[in-house]
C-alpha cells in the first residue's frame, strides 16, 4: 500500500502553481472558455464509484513497473481524464480497472466493489472502450450488441430502446446489419461504445475516445459525455487531445513513466483564472519533468 | 553540381531498372532483410517452442518412416511385376517415378497456391506495401524468392525419401543422387510458376465464397469427403500390399499398359522420371528447364496485371454481407450468448470451419473406410474377429484428430479474450461455454461414427452404443486438456482479423497426447484381446471393462487439471503475447 499524503486528503485539488494570466493574451487555439466548462455539473454528496489507491503493475517480474502507486477518485456525475504521453501507464491503469490485467499491488474499486475479490458485481457497474476497438469481426454489428446485452443481461424492451437512443447518437444507421469486418476503423469505434453503454452503466471508461472519430461524431460524443455525466454517470478516459481535456473534465489525472505526477481539478482552476492554458501549463510541466 | 550528380545518378538507376523488368533488386534486398529479421525474432528466448518444434520434428519424422516402409515394400512388388514375360527395370522405375512425382508436384502446387495467396494477397505487410513506391514485380519477386525458400526444402525432403528408398531396394549410382539432388533446385520454379497462373483462379473463387458461409460448408464438406475416399482407395492398395502376393495378380498386362499410357501424359513429371532412369536426359532437361521459363513467364505477367488492383480492392474492404436480421432478438442467458458467439467465430472463419466442423462431420466416413479396410486385414493378418476393439481404436484416434482444434479454443480469441474476461462473466462460463460447443461437435461426429458402423453391419447395437459412449468421454477428456493447455500457453494471433494461420506448439503436444491415447488404449484392448483368444482364457468383457473404465477415468482426471487453480489463473491472466 502506498503512503501518499494525497490518500488522505478527500477532495482532490492538485497543488498547482498556476501561471499568471498574461497582461495581453495572445489568442489560443487551446484556451477554454469558463463558460464552456461544464463546472455546473458537481452533485452534491456524490458517491464515489472509482476509487483507485496505491495501483502498482508490472508485466513480467524482471520487467520495469509500468504504473508505480498511482491513486485517485471519480464521483458521481464527473468526468475524468487520465492525461500522459505514449508509453505513460495510462492504458494499463485502465485496463487494470476494467479487471482485464492483473496487479501486483493496490486497490482497485468500482462502485464499491473490488475489483479482484467482487470482480463480476464491479465489472457489471461498467462498460469500456479498449484502445483498439476490439470486436467480435465475424459478428453484424447487431449480433455484437446483442451479444453484449445478453452479456449484461439487459431485457429485450430496454435493449431495443437503448438502440435507438444510441443510434441516435452515433448514427450508425444501416450499416449495424453487415459484419464488423467491413466495417472502417471509425465504425468499429461506434460500434465499441454503442456495445459500452447498452447496459447503461454507473461507470464509463473509454482510453483514447476520439481517436478516428470524425468531426461530428466527436462532437456528438462529447456532447453525450456530457449529458450521459449529468444523469449522475461516471466518465474516466485516457486521452493525448488536451483540448477535449480541458473542455470535457472536471478532473484531470497526469501520469508520466508510469507515476501519477499530478491531479488537477479543472472546474476549481478555471473558475479561479478563466484564461487557463492547460496546453502551455502541460507542456511547461512536461519540459521541467524532463 | 552535386544535385545535378545525384540526379544524374537516380536516373541511371532507374534506366537500369527498367532494363531488367522493372524490378528494384535492392528493394527485393530490403524485402528479404525483413522477412529474415522477422523470422529470426521467432526464435529469441521466450517466443521459441522447442518442445513444439521438436514434436512436429518427431511427427513428420514418423510420418516419413512410415512412407519409406511401405513404399519399399511396394518398390519390390512392383519392380518384379513382368510384361510380356520379362521384368523391365528402367520402364517400371520410370512409370513409379512419373506417379510419385506427380503426386509430389501436385502437392506442392496446391501448397503453392496457398502460399502465395496468403503472401500475395492476405499478408497483412502488403497492405503497407501497397502504399510505397514499389512496383508489383518487385514485390513479387521477393515473395518468390521466400516462397521458393519453403519448396525447396519441401523438394529435397519429398525428392530424396521417394529417391532415397528407391535406392535402397534398388541400388543406384553416384550420377542418380547428384541429379537428385539438383533437380530439387528447378522443382520450386516449375511448382510455382504452375500456382502463379492458378492463384488469381482461385483468389475469385476464395472471394465468391468469402460470406456464402452455408454454401462455402458444403462445398468444402464435399470435397474433403471426396478425398477421404480416394485416400480409402490407397488405404485398400496398401492392404492389398499388406496381405502378399494380391497385388501382383492387380497389375496384370492390361493395368500396366494403362498405366504406362497414363504415364506418358504426366508431364513435368515424366521429364524429371526420364532424367533420373536415363532415358532421353537432354531433350527431358530441356523440356524440364522450359516448363520452368514459361511458368515463371506467366507468372509474372498475371501477377504483375492483378497485384496492384487487388491490393487495392483489398484495402477498399469486402462488399459488405448484408443479414437482414434487423429485429433486436429476445435476452438469452450469458452462457447462450457465448456459445452463439463461438459458433459464430468458427463458423465464420473458412480455416476453421474447414479444420474443426467439416472434419467432424467427415469423421464417420474416416472411421468407416479404415474399418472396412483394417477389419480384414486384421482377420487375414492375425486370424481373429477384432471388430470392436477395431472400432474402438479407430473412434478414439479419429475422434482426437478432429478435436486437435480445441488446442486453439483460447488462442483464437485473441485480444477479445482480454475484453471477455472485462465483462461480468464467470471463468467457468467462458471455459464451459467453448467446451460445449466443442461436445455438441463431438456427440453429433460420434453418434454418426457410431449409427454409420451399426448400419455397416460391422458392430451390433449394443457395441455401437458402447463405442460412441467411449468416444464421447475420451473426446471431452481431450477437449478439457486441450483447452486448458492452450489457457496456459495461449499465443494470440496479430493478424488484423486475429485469424491464427499457423500451427503453434501447443497444436502439436495435442496431437501427440491425442495419437499416444488412443495408440495406447486401442493397442491396450487389441493386444488383450488377442492373447485371451491365443491362451483361450475368454474373458467376456475385458475390452467393455478397459476401455470403459480408462475413458471414464481419463474424463474425471481432464476435468481436474482443466479447473485446478483456473480461478486464480484466469484472474491473473495476462497471456497471450500481445
Amino acid at each position: 500500500m502506498t503512503n501518499d499524503p494525497r490518500l488522505t486528503q478527500p477532495p482532490v485539488v492538485a497543488v498547482v502553481q498556476f501561471p499568471q494570466p498574461k497582461p495581453q493574451p495572445r489568442p489560443q487555439p487551446m484556451a477554454v472558455q469558463p463558460a464552456q466548462h461544464p463546472t455546473h455539473r458537481r452533485i452534491p454528496n456524490a458517491r464515489e464509484v472509482v476509487s483507485v489507491k496505491g495501483l502498482c503493475k508490472r508485466y513480467s517480474r524482471k520487467a520495469p513497473w509500468a504504473v508505480t502507486d498511482v491513486s485517485f477518485t471519480c464521483r458521481e456525475g464527473e468526468i475524468v481524464g487520465i492525461l500522459g504521453h505514449n508509453g505513460a501507464g495510462k492504458s494499463t491503469t485502465l485496463k487494470c480497472l476494467e479487471g482485464m490485467l492483473p496487479f501486483e499491488k493496490g486497490e482497485i474499486k468500482i462502485a464499491g466493489y473490488d475489483i479482484r475479490k467482487q470482480a463480476e458485481k464491479a465489472k457489471s457497474k461498467m462498460g469500456f472502450v479498449t484502445d483498439n476497438h476490439a470486436t467480435f469481426v465475424k459478428m453484424t454489428g447487431l449480433q455484437y450488441l446483442n451479444f453484449i446485452a445478453d452479456v449484461y443481461e439487459v431485457p429485450t424492451k430496454v435493449r431495443l430502446q437503448r438502440l435507438k437512443e444510441l443510434d441516435s447518437v452515433f448514427q450508425l444507421g444501416k450499416p449495424i446489419e453487415n459484419l464488423i469486418s467491413s466495417y472502417s476503423h471509425g465504425m468499429r469505434q461506434k460500434i465499441c461504445m454503442m456495445g459500452s453503454l447498452i447496459h447503461h452503466p454507473k461507470l464509463w471508461i473509454l482510453d483514447e475516445p476520439m481517436t478516428g472519430l470524425d468531426p461530428r461524431t466527436m462532437h456528438a460524443v462529447q456532447e453525450f459525455m456530457h449529458a450521459y455525466a449529468a444523469e449522475g454517470n461516471t466518465i474516466l478516459f485516457s486521452s493525448h487531445a488536451l483540448n477535449t481535456v480541458a473542455k470535457l473534465c472536471d478532473r484531470v489525472v497526469l501520469i508520466r513513466k508510469g507515476k501519477q505526477v499530478d491531479e488537477l481539478d479543472m472546474s476549481g482552476i478555471y473558475a479561479q483564472n478563466p484564461n487557463f492554458d492547460f496546453e502551455e501549463y502541460f507542456l511547461r510541466n512536461e519540459e521541467q519533468e524532463d | 553540381m552535386k544535385n545535378r550528380k545525384i540526379e544524374a545518378a537516380e536516373r541511371r538507376r532507374k534506366r537500369r531498372e527498367r532494363k531488367k523488368g522493372g524490378i528494384n533488386f535492392r528493394t527485393v534486398g530490403a524485402l528479404l532483410r525483413k522477412g529474415k529479421e522477422e523470422r529470426r525474432s521467432m526464435f529469441k528466448a521466450g517466443q521459441f517452442d522447442l518442445l513444439g518444434f521438436l514434436l512436429r520434428v518427431l511427427l513428420a519424422g514418423a510420418i516419413v518412416a512410415l512412407f519409406v516402409i511401405f513404399f519399399g515394400r511396394f518398390v519390390d512388388v512392383y519392380v518384379a511385376i513382368k510384361t510380356g514375360g520379362k521384368t523391365n527395370l528402367v520402364a517400371r522405375s520410370n512409370e513409379l517415378f512419373t506417379i510419385l512425382y506427380s503426386a509430389v508436384f501436385l502437392g506442392m502446387v496446391v501448397g503453392g497456391v496457398g502460399q502465395l495467396g496468403r503472401e500475395l494477397f492476405t499478408a497483412d505487410d502488403m497492405k503497407i506495401y501497397s502504399a510505397m513506391p514499389i512496383n508489383a514485380r518487385t514485390l513479387f519477386v521477393a515473395r518468390l524468392i521466400s516462397i521458393y525458400r519453403g519448396q525447396l526444402v519441401i523438394a529435397l525432403v519429398a525428392f530424396t525419401t521417394v529417391n532415397a528408398t528407391f535406392a535402397w531396394r534398388v541400388g543406384t549410382t553416384v550420377t542418380f543422387w547428384l541429379l537428385s539432388i539438383g533437380s530439387c533446385f528447378l522443382i520450386p520454379l516449375i511448382t510455382i510458376g504452375i500456382a502463379a497462373v492458378i492463384v488469381p483462379l482461385f483468389q475469385v473463387i476464395k472471394r465468391f465464397l468469402k460470406e456464402r458461409y452455408f454454401l462455402m460448408f458444403i462445398v468444402v464438406t464435399v470435397l474433403l469427403g471426396v478425398g477421404i475416399w480416394l485416400y480409402s482407395i490407397i488405404l485398400s492398395g496398401v492392404k492389398q500390399l499388406l496381405l502378399g502376393d494380391s497385388l501382383k495378380y492387380f497389375f496384370s498386362e492390361k493395368v500396366m499398359r494403362t498405366i504406362g499410357n497414363v504415364c506418358s501424359f504426366l508431364y513435368p513429371a515424366r521429364f524429371l522420371a526420364n532424367i533420373m532412369t536415363g532415358q532421353s536426359p537432354l531433350e527431358s532437361w530441356l523440356g524440364l528447364i522450359g516448363v520452368a521459363v514459361v511458368g515463371i513467364t506467366l507468372s509474372m505477367i498475371i501477377i504483375r496485371s492483378i497485384l496492384t488492383r487487388s491490393l487495392q480492392a483489398r484495402n477498399q474492404g469486402s462488399s459488405a454481407a448484408v443479414f437482414h436480421n434487423s429485429v433486436v432478438r429476445g435476452q438469452t442467458s450469458k452462457f447462450s450468448a457465448l456459445l452463439k458467439k463461438e459458433f459464430l467465430h468458427i463458423f465464420r472463419t473458412p480455416s476453421y470451419m474447414f479444420s474443426y466442423f467439416s472434419v467432424a462431420l467427415i469423421m464417420p466416413l474416416m472411421v468407416y473406410f479404415c474399418m472396412d479396410v483394417g477389419s480384414s486385414l486384421v482377420v487375414n493378418l492375425v486370424g481373429l474377429d477384432c471388430q470392436l476393439e477395431l472400432a474402438i481404436f479407430l473412434t478414439v484416434l479419429f475422434g482426437a484428430l478432429t478435436n486437435i482444434f480445441c488446442a486453439t479454443n483460447i488462442s483464437r480469441d485473441g485480444e477479445m479474450f482480454y475484453v471477455v474476461k472485462a465483462m461480468p462473466i464467470s471463468f467457468r462460463t467462458v471455459f464451459l461455454s467453448k467446451i460445449f460447443l466443442c461436445l455438441i461437435v463431438t456427440v453429433i461426429s460420434q453418434l454418426a461414427s457410431a449409427v454409420t458402423l451399426f448400419a455397416a453391419g460391422m458392430v451390433g447395437p449394443a457395441d455401437a452404443a458402447f463405442i460412441c459412449a467411449v468416444g464421447l468421454l475420451f473426446g471431452f477428456a481431450n477437449i478439457a486438456v486441450a483447452t486448458r493447455y492452450d489457457f496456459n500457453h495461449a499465443k494470440f494471433s496479430t493478424e488484423d482479423d486475429g485469424e491464427i494461420k499457423e500451427s503453434s506448439g501447443t497444436v502439436s503436444i495435442i496431437i501427440v497426447v491425442g495419437l499416444v491415447f488412443s495408440f495406447v488404449v486401442g493397442g491396450l484392448v487389441f493386444v488383450l484381446k488377442l492373447l485371451s483368444q491365443l491362451r483361450s482364457f475368454e474373458i467376456g468383457y475385458l475390452t467393455y471393462v478397459l476401455a470403459g473404465g480408462i475413458s471414464l477415468l481419463a474424463a474425471v482426471l481432464s476435468t481436474v487439471y482443466l479447473f485446478f487453480r483456473l480461478k486464480r489463473k484466469y484472474y491473473e491472466f495476462s497471456g497471450g503475447g500481445i
